[in-house]
């Protein structure tokens, strides 16, 4: 896998030394940047050799496969540390079983975008046969979900990730 | 059947039983707070979870995370260790309840045990030898004024419910005794909940001496010898031996025969302590506590045997395997590293910048410390035990003396120099011990 800091710096090489492109292997991971050659035709004086565009693309590209559409991507990357800042937290006040539904036949309490208030129910956390009900300490909206249901959770593990409005 | 252990413990003592589960093959959970996130417990075991914040109140001794801990790991047996939950009956009931194996006495030896007076009694009946004093609680301030005339002074009252020292008072007169009555009560009320009181003829300088037992579920119950455990400093025990300098083997005999007989006497199971005040060649029953000890190993060193493993084996309610007659070999003496200051006693966490422990025969080191660890300030100060063995009482002392100089730890202040100074001290050394032993050490400083 490749950081978004070394295609960068592989954009900025390709462009400022004006070779055809590059590409390289790493981990099973391919890159290729194509340049714009010497030869071809200059590009527009005061025009970016590297567009907002492009690195937007970049961006969505070297986020890992798997994660795909989610929300967040993992917490390595450098997106989320800045993100993080604006969300809100709901960590386990137990230790016990996840459940995003009242009853295995019931609707989960919340998805991801939905807007939840201060006091709602966002999930069940079960100890010793007893329903821990737990509530959204914040108005916001639910980003994301971290265990799956029915998955066991420690005490202070991050259930929900909720950006305050 | 057990196949996973979870420990509801920390420091050196979940890491020893994590090394009993090993030796058995069995599987084991760490139980943590967050302040033990890093704890050498934690790394050992097969699996952890996180239980609660830091303070022990909502971690270590929250029955319902401990619980869920075990549900969510499939651990099927629960050990206490020591301290924490280790004694509350109420807890070794839910851990049955919930389809669990308690690695520990039952439930209703415990609670029996646990109230002091009703210990008393109980084991009085059994002709086990009990201080002159009170059957029962006492119901008035003139009730335990006649009753210590009768006896003589001084006297000491203690509460029912009670352990570590609270609610316990010193009365050498009528007028004292009037005063502390309603203290105690009032102490013991605060401490325990219950007010209860009793009241006992007070030595004023015995050997504090135990006698260690373990019992099977077919009625086999053994006793493995003593422990003295008269070098105490506010009832926290410092330095324990075995043998006893001062038991002769019809002493011990008695005393082991008291013990057991203690035992049976509340149907036990596990591994116990009954401990015995000792004056001028007469003992007297003082408490049993239903758990495994902190000083355990002097016993595993001089006998043979180990018996956190033993604990395993009658949980899974097989026979114990100790020999029929327990043989005593030579002589152990455990050092309590704690982290404190040793002029001043106050705690002093931190964190272990540097760490040497001492090796070489007969040493061997309990203890959860590792370079780089931080002493967390929520618990009890307790870092290592220093346990020493030799063939006799001069060799111990010797070897104490080189691993105690050689146990090296930097960033926290421990009690190895408190030690050092008390391993020069001629009492000491000649194993005149009493209770009040280091009262004398600390005013003569």
């Amino acid at each position: 896998m490749f950081t978004f800091e070394e295609i960068c710096q592989l954009i900025r090489l390709v462009a400022e030394t004006r070779v055809g492109g590059v590409e390289l292997e790493r981990d099973g991971a391919k890159l290729r940047i194509d340049g714009v050659p010497l030869a071809a035709p200059a590009a527009a004086v005061g025009t970016p050799l590297v567009s907002e565009e492009a690195v937007q693309a970049l961006r969505a590209a070297v986020t890992p496969p798997p994660a795909a559409p989610a929300p967040a991507p993992s917490p390595a990357t450098p997106e989320e540390a800045e993100s993080e800042d604006n969300l809100h937290f709901v960590t386990s006040p137990i230790v016990g079983t996840f459940y995003r539904a009242p009853n295995p036949d019931a609707p989960p309490f919340v998805q991801p975008g939905d807007r939840v208030r201060k006091g709602q129910v966002l999930c069940i956390v079960e100890a010793m046969k007893l329903m821990n009900e737990i509530e959204s300490d914040v108005d916001g909206i639910v980003v994301r979900i971290y265990p799956e249901n029915a998955q066991p959770v420690e005490f202070g593990e991050r259930l929900f990730a909720i950006k305050v409005s | 059947m057990i196949s996973k252990v979870l420990i509801a413990n920390r420091g050196e003592i979940a890491v020893r039983i994590i090394a009993a589960c090993r030796e058995a093959g069995l599987a084991t959970v760490a139980v943590h707070s967050e302040a033990d996130r890093d704890a050498l417990h934690v790394r050992l075991a097969d699996e952890s979870v996180c239980i609660g914040p830091p303070y022990a109140n909502a971690s270590y001794l929250n029955i319902t995370a401990i619980i869920a801990a075990a549900e969510i790991t499939g651990a099927d047996a629960i050990h206490p260790g020591y301290g924490f939950l280790s004694e509350n009956a109420h807890f070794a009931e839910v851990v049955q309840e919930c389809g669990l194996t308690w690695i520990g006495p039952p439930p209703s030896a415990i609670r029996l045990m646990g109230d002091k007076a009703t210990a008393r009694r109980t084991v009085a009946a059994k002709g086990v030898p009990i201080l002159p004093g009170s059957q029962e609680p006492l119901r008035s301030r003139e009730e335990a004024v006649e009753l210590a005339q009768a006896i003589g002074f001084p006297v000491i009252l203690k509460a029912s419910a009670g352990g570590g020292g609270k609610g316990m008072r010193v009365a050498h007169d009528a007028r004292e005794l009037r005063h502390a009555f309603d203290t105690a009560r009032h102490e013991a009320e605060r401490a325990f909940g219950v007010g209860d009181v009793y009241l006992e003829k007070y030595l004023p300088a015995p050997r504090h001496i135990e006698v260690q037992v373990m019992a099977d579920r077919f009625g086999r119950v053994v006793a493995l010898g003593e422990r003295e455990c008269s070098i105490q400093r506010r009832h926290q025990k410092l330095i324990e031996e075995a043998p006893s300098p001062v038991l002769t083997p019809e002493l011990r005999k008695a005393m082991g025969d008291a013990a057991v007989a203690a035992a049976k006497a509340v149907g036990y199971e596990g591994a116990g302590t009954v401990e015995f005040l000792f004056h001028d060649g007469q003992f007297y029953f003082m408490e049993m506590n239903t758990r495994i000890q902190v000083e355990h190993p002097v016993t595993e060193l001089v006998t043979g045997t180990d018996l956190v493993l033993e604990q395993l084996r009658v949980a899974k309610g097989e026979r114990l395997s100790l020999p029929r007659r327990i043989k005593l070999s030579g002589h152990a003496m455990e050092f309590r590293i704690n982290a404190e200051d040793p002029e001043t006693f106050a705690p002093s966490p931190g964190t272990v910048a540097f760490l040497a422990l001492p090796g070489g025969p007969g040493v061997r080191v309990d203890t959860h410390l590792y370079r780089g660890y931080k002493v967390p300030p929520y618990y009890d100060s307790l870092l290592a035990k220093l346990i020493v063995y030799g063939k006799d009482r001069a060799e111990v002392l010797r070897r104490a003396r080189r691993a105690l100089s050689m146990f090296v730890v930097e960033g926290v202040k421990t009690t190895i120099p408190l030690h050092l100074k008390i391993l020069e001290d001629k009492d000491f050394q000649a194993g005149n011990l009493s209770t009040r032993f280091m009262d004398r050490f600390l005013e003569n400083r």
